[in-house]
């Protein structure tokens, strides 16, 4: 992660922000008649999407790969869960939201600790077998 | 002759590109940048100058060739050349097909450049061409991901981002690899996706 509090504060709370949007946007649209499965996959990739889109103007003032990786997974992660919820059992709005705020919190945290690994000098044999 | 598609993308982008990289992805990276460029000496190649804002994370007082496909790019890049203290001589070139001499330089600078050549191979043989052997290629890029679920949403980014810029799943380091040059040194900046690469030419 990066240490300084601008970038600490910002990633925070722009993640925080997507996962309540997410989380808001699917408690509208899913309801207790959905297939659980369905309403899984659907919100899934429809967060990722809104997460994109929401990474815009977040972008500008956050960078763009350090914003756009960990809020698309947390608008990933805040549909799937939601999704599934919304469509098994009844869930207020503001509980839904709350959850989706959540699911953006433990996105980037996620985020951090794998970038906690994965930073720092790689070997030449390791770059080899890189995906990227 | 000269990828009349993307040289078109890359000009349709110029007027608004610095409000996206420009003010987060510049504070963000500055330091970094500042750290690989310390390095400039000698002849230099910098690709793609864009609109200039790697310019002022260059150590003062160098002597730097910059291209870049964009005529538009270049144009909005002018007041951070005029800016810089030293020299830039910026041309608009493509990288398949570089109007340089075999040899020509000590060191070649990339910064987030290899994620929108087109034939990223080819343009990487390209700057082997025009670098002395020896001379190192040192490059700021982001990659794709090499795990889940980074990998898949690279992927799927890339589907969108492709049109209008950048893609986002390139495999970069192996995209050196196989352009003939020897990599040194692969620094993980941001997961496994933000990252330096240092490369020689044997």
């Amino acid at each position: 992660m990066d240490h300084r509090l601008y970038f600490v504060i910002g990633d925070l709370l722009a993640n925080i922000l997507v996962g309540l949007f997410v989380g808001w946007i699917t408690w509208l649209l899913v309801s207790p008649g959905w297939n659980m499965w369905l309403a899984m996959v659907v919100m899934m990739v429809l967060g990722m999407v809104l997460a994109g889109l929401l990474f815009l103007p977040l972008g500008v003032f956050l960078g763009a790969m350090e914003v756009m990786i960990p809020t698309m997974l947390g608008g990933m992660l805040s549909g799937m869960v939601i999704g599934m919820w919304c469509a098994m059992a009844p869930l207020s709005g503001p509980a839904a939201t709350a959850l989706g705020g959540a699911c953006g919190l433990l996105a980037i945290v996620a985020v951090w600790i794998a970038n906690h690994s994965l930073r720092g000098s790689r070997s030449v044999l390791e770059g080899q077998s890189h995906g990227g | 002759m000269a990828d009349e598609s993307t040289r078109r993308k890359w000009d349709r982008a110029a007027k608004t590109f610095d409000l996206m990289a420009g003010r987060g992805a510049e504070l963000r990276w500055k330091p970094f940048k500042e750290q690989l460029f310390a390095a400039m000496e000698g002849k230099i190649l910098f690709l793609a100058l864009g609109t200039g804002l790697d310019i002022q994370a260059f150590p003062p007082g160098r002597d730097i060739t910059a291209i870049d496909i964009s005529p538009n790019m270049l144009a909005q890049a002018q007041p951070r050349i005029a800016a810089y203290p030293g020299s830039i001589d910026a041309r608009v070139m493509d990288v398949h097909h570089l109007e340089f001499a075999d040899n020509s330089f000590d060191q070649i600078y990339t910064s987030c450049t290899f994620c929108s050549v087109p034939d990223p191979i080819a343009g990487l043989k390209s700057l082997r061409r025009v670098l002395k052997p020896g001379g190192q290629l040192a490059m700021f890029e982001h990659t794709g991901s090499r795990y889940y679920p980074f990998r898949p949403m690279m992927h799927f980014m890339t589907l969108l981002s492709e049109r209008f810029g950048p893609a986002m799943n390139r495999d970069t380091v192996a995209n050196v690899m196989a352009a003939g040059f020897q990599v040194k040194e692969v620094n993980n900046l941001f997961l496994d996706v933000v990252k330096t690469i240092k490369a020689v030419k044997p």
